[in-house]
């Protein structure tokens, strides 16, 4: 039987998720690497978490080559343990510990991986709704996969069902999100993908708030206070008469990407758009004028390679 | 997509001798494993039979709809039919003398709520029990990972409810039929009883819809056959309809013999049960107390040693599935 912890060799522990760890083995039988997350249920309320569920509904039905791949489950005790392909490192490394080897061919080539695995996904009515670059994780051939999906979730495209509006990492959350919307879209996604690349390209966070109301404040004050042409009915969420800003006009985008060349700038712009269905969708970012313009993204052989025996 | 499911790949069957075959196997496979003591013409004085099993079954089944119906709040039927799926999957590998399905049956229908985005935490869940609450929420909870596990980790389901509204809405849009909306009686009607047959094994959600509609429409002394023939089917040639054409008559036919098993029957077999069940999976007895004891225990121990790091240690997963060789 494959789904038996002794066909699994532990090497390491490789890190903590929200409901156990992460550890790094070796599956005996192929010798593949696999990453091990162990959920630990017994003292959870309401045994296995909806988000494990959601994570691996959702990586059930995704098989893309940008995606992280989940080759197995079995239980340990009362725990569950999946088994994911096994990434040796990810955007948020290399943003905090080897910025300089994000070079601007590279960085075309994570946005291309980054909006392929979003394509994809949107496609296939999942959204993730947590993008972030710590989400994003790299392997020993350079390509970035999307990961943790424990708060994606199959959505509709006509609408009609209310969801938590309690997702996404402050920094990379939508205005509606920040406003407490329960009904939004896979666009939410889309604004993540322009922090995320904003930050690809300046190396530092787009919009970064340290707490909700700063995040809210910050983001008002680069894009001017929203109006009903800019952001229609964005009045009648939830937590929009909770708290009022000073009025402010936009911040130029140049000033937002100080050096940053106009098509880039035109691109993060895209996906940086109040109303959520003017955002750019990953399909059509794919085809935008900056992938065309020099330097062209870099090739999977000139991809950063990261260290294949990496531990915490 | 269901054409690309887990579904339509490992959980639809070809026929019913097919379930009947895997039924009858985890059967003896049990009585050959707790049955050596006793005469091999005695054996069924003590165990259950395939058929003791299976009217067993058809009455749970008929408590899970119940159960289901009465549940606060109303639960969606996307709920149900996943619940009845899963509890079908479990039984297709395991024996009612294995796991009793009063247990298994409460677990698929949470299952189904964290499943299909129907939220309630567990005390809302065993609000809903009658009897011992705390005692029903450990069983359950217990259960789970079990259940996951046999179901092969298999979480989404495809209902035939969504293909309905599908059916609805293009006979709305290219079919004379007036007033297309009265069918839905006659459609749940018959979705509710689809449940209780195994036409979920053995057919695709868009079939058993179709059977729906179709029926439903009968009913009301419509004939949508023109629909089925000259829309749906036009271009997919005289084969493909003939094997639609089958389905949708074997599935009504499956319906038409729905029938509640007889009560004193079941009765005897829930007596024979209570005798013949495994005591390790029965939480009353001391040997499972003693077993969930000790896989607690298992996972407290450390997992950050020095040196070589394990996940935890052994024996567990022959605890989880004793029934497994």
């Amino acid at each position: 039987m494959d789904n038996d912890v002794t066909n699994y060799s532990v090497i390491g522990r490789i890190g903590e998720g929200a409901h156990g760890l992460v550890f790094k083995a070796r599956h005996i039988p192929t010798g593949r690497e696999v990453a091990l997350k162990k959920i630990l249920i017994k003292n959870l309320e309401d045994g296995i978490p909806v988000n494990v569920m959601r994570e691996i509904k959702a990586l059930q039905l995704l098989r893309c080559k940008y995606i992280i791949k989940l080759y197995n489950m079995f239980p340990r005790g009362m725990s569950l343990v999946l088994v994911l392909e096994y990434m040796c490192s990810g955007l948020w490394d290399m943003l905090h510990h080897t910025q300089q080897e994000l070079t601007l061919p590279r960085v075309k080539t994570y946005a291309q991986m980054l909006l392929k695995g979003t394509r994809y996904m949107h496609a296939h009515y999942v959204m993730h709704r947590d993008l972030k670059p710590a989400n994003l994780l790299i392997n020993h051939e350079g390509i970035l996969k999307i990961a943790d999906l424990g708060l994606a979730r199959l959505y509709w495209p006509d609408g009609g069902r209310p969801y938590s509006h309690q997702v996404a990492t402050r920094w990379y959350r939508a205005p509606e999100l920040l406003y407490g919307a329960r009904y939004y879209t896979e666009r939410v996604d889309l604004w993540a993908v322009g922090c995320i690349l904003a930050e690809l390209i300046t190396k530092q966070a787009l919009f970064a708030g340290e707490s909700d109301i700063e995040q809210l404040a910050i983001v008002l004050q680069h894009l001017g206070t929203p109006t009903e042409e800019t952001w229609p009915g964005h009045s009648a969420l939830p937590d929009f008469h909770k708290i009022t800003f000073p009025a402010s006009s936009p911040t130029p985008w140049p000033e937002l990407l100080p050096g940053v060349e106009p098509d880039a700038v035109h691109l993060v712009k895209s996906f940086i758009k109040y109303d959520a269905d003017k955002r750019i969708s990953a399909k059509e970012a794919l085809t935008h004028q900056w992938f065309y313009n020099r330097p062209a993204p870099a090739s999977l052989e000139n991809m950063p390679k990261p260290m294949m025996n990496k531990l915490k | 997509m269901f054409s690309t499911s887990s579904q339509r790949k490992f959980w639809t069957f070809v026929d019913e001798t097919e379930l009947a075959r895997l039924r009858e196997k985890h059967n003896l496979n049990y009585i050959a494993k707790h049955g050596t003591h006793i005469d091999e013409y005695q054996r069924y004085n003590f165990f259950l039979s395939p058929d003791e099993e299976r009217l067993l079954l058809k009455q749970y089944e008929l408590h899970l709809k119940d159960f289901c119906k009465r549940f606060s709040p109303p639960m969606p039927k996307g709920v149900v039919g996943t619940a009845f799926h899963y509890f079908k999957r479990f039984y297709l590998y395991n024996s009612t003398m294995d796991y009793h399905p009063k247990e298994i049956l409460a677990t698929c229908v949470y299952l189904a709520c964290k499943v299909e985005e129907f939220n309630v935490s567990i005390g809302q869940f065993v609000a809903n029990i009658k009897g011992d609450r705390d005692k029903a929420s450990d069983i359950i909870l217990n259960n789970e990972l079990l259940l996951m596990q046999q179901l092969n980790y298999h979480l989404t389901i495809h209902n035939p409810f969504r293909p309905v509204e599908g059916f609805l809405i293009d006979i709305k849009t290219r079919c004379s039929l007036a007033n297309p909306e009265r069918l839905r009686g006659g459609i749940d009607e018959f979705l509710d009883k689809v449940f209780l047959t195994d036409a979920c094994l053995l057919y695709a959600p868009s079939q058993i819809a179709l059977a729906a509609v179709l029926h439903a429409a009968s009913k009301e002394q419509e004939n949508l056959d023109s629909y089925v023939t000259d829309m749906l089917f036009r271009d997919a040639g005289q084969d493909k309809l003939a094997i639609l054409i089958e389905a949708v008559r074997k599935i009504r036919s499956l319906v038409k013999m729905v029938e509640s098993p007889a009560r004193e029957k079941v009765r005897l077999i829930e007596k024979k049960l209570d005798r013949c069940r495994n005591q390790e999976n029965n939480p009353d007895s001391e040997i499972y107390k003693r077993r969930m004891r000790e896989l607690l225990d298992e996972d407290d121990l450390p997992h950050t040693g020095s040196g070589r790091m394990s996940l935890d240690t052994s024996g567990v997963s022959q605890v989880l599935s004793p029934s497994a060789s």
